[in-house]
């Protein structure tokens, strides 16, 4: 977090910079089958991000020794393309895109039936080609869009949205400003039906009862954006 | 990249369809599939497009930085073209460093925009010697159904003819349209069944030989020519798909100039 507490970020009217009202997400769309030789796939724009997912499998693992006798292997990676960020952003992994692709993975891995594909690979690949903030919850949110695109069965979809705080005030879905300047950043991976987690991370500074707040602005966004998520799944299988 | 075994039978039916002048998916030798060509799809980009070429789908950004002139050539900028191929683009597509298959996707385009002088980088110099602009082209595969080849040159090229040069963000002077000159296009053959065809698809690459690609300039001036893979081919070959890249280019700069 910035911590640039000074930095006005909440006008007279308490509407944020980008005029949204605190527990107002960004616009989003999603859409599904948009890679022609993935077996699954999904483009979400959330503000200014975008987060294009292909999920090719489940496929035969190899080298042998990754596999597993009794599930299949989730094989995740998490990266941003050159040209998504104002400043060109060198190709390649770095710490920030493992750390990311691993805690991704870790929260897919709780929804998947992993049981059922023994001895195979699920490979999931995001890929942000536009980035604003909040490209973990997007990629996270349109990977699990991807998988059901895929027909790969989970116990539920994964919507993952992210609170904070600027200027002393608990606001959902951080944009870039807002991330920059901000002083909490609250990202949850959210199980729509019942309400349980899969990914949660957190930094920054919040009270207990500013905390309370941040968590279920991300509950409430959670449900929005999951009625988006199902409406994408539908309209894309009746094409 | 993984190389893919090559099923004996996708080749013999491959060469079966040949002697009867057809393609896998209906085509005649010549045709190519249906292009879509949009710009300035990329929010954070300074020029972008995507396009899409059947199930071919390939996105171009253009980004700019200063940079510090070389010092033999102390009054240009420069130019970089790179591609890179990830794992979202297809199952026989693997993440680590780019593969040799991806950085001669990037060296080729590269070639055919920088030979053909469309980008003025004398232009591009803002002090002699010490501060210059540098393009930079990235070219990024989203699907792969075959020929990532002209679909990047596509790309590229209607990317920076949309770029604007973020002068303003780098504090030097007031943003403005990067100048774009000529209008380099690739087009490229596959050896497939045993005779050349345009615009292959993956699974004429898959079961097909060597590929050539030619670079043609807006007076059919020759930019850049590639041959890859393993096979040989003739004189009166290389003939045949010449004259039809000159046709095709002129065809595609159209596409290019309508946007």
């Amino acid at each position: 977090m910035g911590g640039y507490g000074d930095m006005q970020m909440i006008d007279e009217n308490g509407l944020r910079v980008d005029g949204r009202s605190p527990g107002d997400i960004r616009d989003i769309t999603i859409e599904t089958g948009v890679i022609p030789v993935a077996d699954g796939s999904c483009r979400m724009t959330w503000g200014t991000n975008e987060a294009i997912v292909a999920v090719y499998g489940p496929m035969e693992a190899h080298p042998r020794k990754i596999q597993r006798q009794d599930r299949a292997v989730l094989d995740v990676a998490y990266n941003m393309a050159p040209f998504s960020t104002t400043d060109r952003m060198r190709p390649g992994f770095n710490r920030r895109s493992r750390e990311i692709s691993k805690v991704t993975k870790d929260a897919l891995e709780s929804v998947v039936l992993l049981e059922l594909y023994p001895r195979s690979k699920i490979r999931v690949t995001i890929e942000i080609v536009s980035a604003e903030a909040g490209t973990r919850c997007v990629g996270l949110t349109a990977a699990s869009v991807a998988l059901a695109d895929a027909g790969i069965p989970m116990t539920d979809l994964v919507v993952s949205v992210a609170s904070g705080k600027i200027n002393d005030v608990v606001v959902c879905d951080l944009n870039k400003e807002e991330d920059n300047y901000g002083e909490a950043d609250l990202p949850m991976g959210i199980l729509p039906n019942s309400g349980e987690l899969v990914f949660l991370q957190m930094d920054g500074d919040l009270s207990q009862e500013e905390f309370k707040e941040a968590w279920q602005y991300n509950m409430d966004a959670a449900q929005v954006v999951h009625k988006m998520m199902v409406e994408a799944l539908k309209r894309g299988d009746s094409q | 990249m993984t190389i893919p075994i090559v099923p004996k039978l996708l080749r013999a039916h491959l060469s079966g369809l040949a002697g009867k002048n057809a393609r896998i998916d209906g085509r005649s030798q010549w045709e190519g599939r249906k292009i879509e060509v949009e710009h300035s799809v990329l929010p954070r980009a300074e020029g972008s497009a995507r396009v899409r070429m059947g199930d071919t789908i390939v996105l171009a950004g253009a980004k700019f930085q200063l940079m510090q002139p070389y010092p033999d050539r102390p009054n240009q900028g420069g130019l970089m073209c790179s591609a890179d191929v990830r794992p979202i683009a297809g199952r026989h597509w693997e993440a680590g460093p780019p593969s040799p298959e991806a950085i001669e996707l990037g060296r080729v385009v590269d070639r055919g925009i920088r030979e053909s002088g469309c980008i003025d980088v004398d232009s591009l110099c803002i002090i002699p010697g010490e501060k210059a602009w540098q393009v930079i082209l990235d070219l990024f595969a989203v699907s792969d159904d075959g020929n990532l080849f002209d679909a990047f040159a596509l790309a590229g090229i209607v990317a920076l003819r949309n770029a604007t040069l973020p002068a303003e963000r780098f504090e030097v002077g007031e943003d403005y349209p990067l100048p774009v000159s000529k209008t380099p296009i690739m087009c490229s053959y596959h050896k497939v069944g045993g005779r050349f065809v345009y615009d292959a698809c993956a699974r004429e690459e898959l079961g097909g030989d060597e590929r050539i690609h030619i670079t043609l300039g807006d007076d059919d001036n020759v930019h850049s020519l590639q041959k890859g893979l393993k096979g040989i081919f003739s004189a009166e070959e290389f003939s045949e798909i010449m004259t039809n890249a000159q046709g095709r280019t002129k065809e595609l700069r159209k596409i290019v100039d309508s946007l």
